[in-house]
Order: structure tokens, then sequence, then C-alpha cells
């Protein structure tokens, strides 16, 4: 009965385990980032006081947005990297998305984000040489996009 | 609420992968404004032959019904790429495609 009782407990607790997507998931490990109301705060949430060196990540946006709600970034480098975050400056939190780069992986995103007003989109790759490469691009947003 | 539309191709050596998840991505603030909860997909990963190939935490930011493209290596025609994604309220959806 014991063994039994045992068993039946294991089965409960291996359910109540969220599926795990992934080896990381940043919005669990680093909650900080995802608050923050501006670029340096967020990177200083995710990644801790680093020196930001600007070369290798390359940006790409629109220069005007007429649409604000689906604005196309793409970021790209060609530093092997570990982690790649987009940040922007122009909604109320900072932060993006923060993606993990599988080894070998190839740093080409393009994703459709939104954004309230214009502003300045910022990329960090972390690279697996321990440094921390930064681009960014000013934009403009013709009509927001956060407001619905 | 539910889909995705993927196209994976392979072109070299690289496989080129776009999607479209059908998602309403409401941020706190459009939320608060109609008066009901917010939420957004908050995780995103993709595999192909058992490997991760594409992960991605994701913010509120992202465009409703959000697009996005990424490229990998390691894969060939006739693989299949499993993409999947978790919003904030729990909901998980895992649609793949094979590649062309």
């Amino acid at each position: 009965m014991d063994r039994r009782k045992f068993l039946s407990l294991s089965v409960v607790a291996a359910a109540v385990v969220p599926a795990s997507l992934s080896a990381i998931d940043f919005r669990a490990t680093k909650p900080d980032t995802w608050t923050a109301h501006n670029v340096k705060d967020a990177i200083k949430a995710l990644y801790g006081d680093v020196a930001l060196v600007e070369e290798g990540v390359t940006v790409k946006a629109p220069k005007v947005a007429s649409n604000g709600g689906a604005i196309p970034v793409t970021v790209k480098s060609d530093k092997a990297a570990k982690t790649v975050a987009l940040f922007q400056d122009a909604n109320p939190e900072a932060t993006v998305a923060v993606f993990t780069v599988p080894e070998g992986g190839i740093v080409n995103y393009m994703m459709k984000i939104k954004m309230k007003a214009s502003g300045k989109i910022t990329a960090v790759v972390e690279g697996t040489d321990g440094k921390f490469y930064v681009g960014n691009i000013s934009l403009e947003v013709a009509l927001g996009g956060c407001e619905g | 609420m539910g889909n995705m539309k993927i196209k994976a191709k392979v072109k070299g050596d690289v496989v080129q992968v776009k999607v479209m998840a059908k998602h309403d991505m409401l941020t706190y603030d459009q939320a608060k404004k109609k008066g009901v909860d917010a939420n957004f997909i908050t995780h995103i990963t993709a595999k192909a032959n058992g490997k991760v190939v594409y992960d991605a935490s994701t913010s509120q930011f992202w465009s409703k019904n959000p697009q996005f493209k990424f490229e990998f290596k390691g894969a060939a025609k006739g693989d299949k790429v499993e993409i999947t994604w978790v919003d904030l309220k729990g909901n998980t959806v895992t649609e793949s495609k094979k590649i062309k």
C-alpha cells in the first residue's frame, strides 16, 4: 500500500511540473528584464553590468512604419552567439524578446513587433566569446500600435 | 485562436522557416481597456530532428498574429520542423510541417 501510494504521488508530482520547452525560459529566470522600463535597465537585469561593443550586429526595420502594430524587425549577426535580446524604448516596458541561440545557430531573426511611438530598437548579442555586441536603429512610427 | 501557418524551405544547407501564429497578443494596456485579462505568447520553440533550432522568450510587444522568420542548419528536405508556443494563460499549441 505504501509503495502504491508513493507511486501515485510521484505521478501527480510529474504532472504538476510544467512542460519545459527549452533550456532557458528567460521570463522565468530573469523576471526583472520584462518589467524594466528602459533599455539600460533591461540589459542590466538580463546580463548584468556589461560593456557593450558596437559591432557585428545589424538591426533592420523600416525608417517610417505606417502601422505601429506590426513592424517587421530583423536582427542579424555573424558573431557566434549564445543569446540575442531585442529591446525598444517606445513602449511601457523595454524588452521585446530574448532568444537562446542553439550551438552553431544562425542569428537571422525576423519578427513583427508593436511600438507605441517613434523610438529606437536595440539588439544585444551575447557572443560565445563572452563579449556583448550591440546594434540599433531608430525609426518613426506614424500610427502607434499599442492602443489597439 | 490556436493554429499557425508554417512554411519551411531548404536553400543550400540552410532551412528557412516562416511562421504566422494566430494569437491576439493582448498587451496589459489593451486588455485593461477591454476589461479582459492580458494574454500573449510568452515562449516559442522550434525543433527539427529532435534538436532545438529556435528558442524565444517573447513579450506582449510582438504584433497581433505574430509573424516571425528564422534560419537553421542541420535538416534536409522531407524532415519535419515542429513549432510550439505557450501563452501567458498556459495554452500550448504545437504544429509541425515538412520541410520543402
